[in-house]
């Protein structure tokens, strides 16, 4: 799979990871925002829409199974402003992604990192 | 000789006469165009974008993007029921979107100045007579007539209010009352009635640097007014984008984990 290059801002991706609800529509009080959980798999579905982005995967469990997984990112007016194109993502692409996991429980994730299949990272984007 | 002298001292004369045309000077005006025409305005033009401050820690960088001022306003005991009863995403009361009452998640307009916190950028144009601030989010747009008119007499309670404006040297003055009380303060759930009352100090810092001081007045509300300050960035290189405020009608059952529930 050919390597996508973007064109991302120099920002601090720490800072910028911790500092994500500011450049969101809503805030975090679905997600556990003191864990981080971790997801590898398919891409399913990319929907690259206001008011967020909203990311869906087929993701293997310990035993192979499969296991559907969401997530949402920010605008994707921020996201083009960092490189991001309704096409950054397709499925049947292969990613990991990591993120605040939802309360409830459920496969559902704010998401604050994504990996491309070489490991290079996609910028989750606040603009610049 | 006589008639050439007479030729001259009539051309002279009528230089003379219309001296004030030649010079630019144009005849008496009504004052509404001298207003809009006499100087050349400060020019706040360009598309911004807030710029939180440099060093400040994550819970005031919050607080940049989800209130005004510093702490808590002083509230009235009316404004102390609506802020219970307000179920808010941001903030300590925050709650999850199945659950918020917040009017901005139905796309309700967010008002004046909520509108500054949602962190879109947006655009000023000048024209003669108004400012216009185009907003991307959700295509919110205001117009600051700085035409000398005055606020109407009976005005209809509109979601973003009605704004006039005057300049004070490099400085926008806008005021804008004739709001309804449909939309929030802020993002934390803050009230306002219909007596809101919304200075803004608009002015070009640095060429690419806004500074709006914020002076909000709301006496059913607050016992005090709420002050803050905002800064914006130029952004040369944006251009407003388009944001549909529901673009995405799954995004609701997103946020209720309809495909993903528990385990």
């Amino acid at each position: 799979m050919k390597t996508r290059t973007l064109t991302i801002a120099a920002l601090a991706v720490v800072f910028l990871t911790n500092s994500l609800p500011l450049l969101a529509h809503h805030g975090t009080a679905s997600y556990d925002t003191s864990k981080t959980v971790t997801v590898k798999g398919t891409v399913t579905d990319f929907q690259f829409m206001n008011p967020h982005v909203l990311l869906f995967l087929d993701g293997k469990d310990d035993n192979g199974n499969v296991q559907k997984w969401q997530g949402e990112l920010t605008s994707p007016n921020h996201l083009e402003r960092a490189g991001w194109t309704r096409t950054s993502l397709k499925p049947g692409d292969q990613i990991t992604i990591s993120g605040f996991p939802a309360k409830s429980g459920a496969n559902s994730m704010w998401i604050s990192k994504v990996l491309q299949a070489d490991g290079t990272p996609l910028n989750p984007g606040l603009g610049n | 000789m006589r008639n050439r002298l007479t030729y001259s001292i009539l051309g002279l004369l009528l230089a003379i006469a219309f001296a004030p045309l030649m010079f630019g000077q144009t005849p008496e005006q009504p004052d509404a165009a001298k207003a809009r025409t006499s100087t050349a305005e400060p020019d706040l033009s360009g598309v911004w974008n807030a710029r939180p401050p440099a060093n400040a820690k994550l819970p005031d960088l919050i607080a940049y993007f989800s209130s005004f001022g510093k702490g808590e306003p002083a509230m009235t005991a009316w404004a102390e029921a609506a802020y219970k009863a307000a179920k808010p995403s941001f903030g300590p009361n925050s709650v999850t979107m199945e659950d918020t009452n917040d009017p901005v998640y139905k796309c309700f307009p967010p008002g004046v100045p909520r509108v500054y916190l949602h962190p879109f950028p947006l655009q000023i144009v000048q024209l003669p007579g108004q400012v216009v601030m185009l907003f991307e989010y959700d295509h919110m747009v205001r117009h600051i007539y700085t035409d000398g008119r005055e606020h109407p007499k009976d005005l209809d309670p509109t979601w973003m209010g009605h704004s006039i404006g005057r300049w004070e040297g490099d400085i926008l003055v806008a005021d804008t009352i004739g709001f309804n009380d449909k939309t929030w303060l802020d993002r934390v759930g803050h009230p306002h009635s219909d007596q809101l009352h919304v200075v803004e100090r608009i002015r070009r810092t640095a060429q690419d640097t806004l500074q709006v001081d914020l002076n909000i007045e709301d006496p059913k509300a607050y016992t005090k007014p709420v002050t803050s300050t905002m800064f914006f960035q130029l952004k040369p290189k944006w251009d407003i984008m388009e944001q549909v405020c529901m673009d995405n009608v799954n995004f609701l059952n997103f946020e209720k984990n309809e495909d993903v529930p528990a385990k």
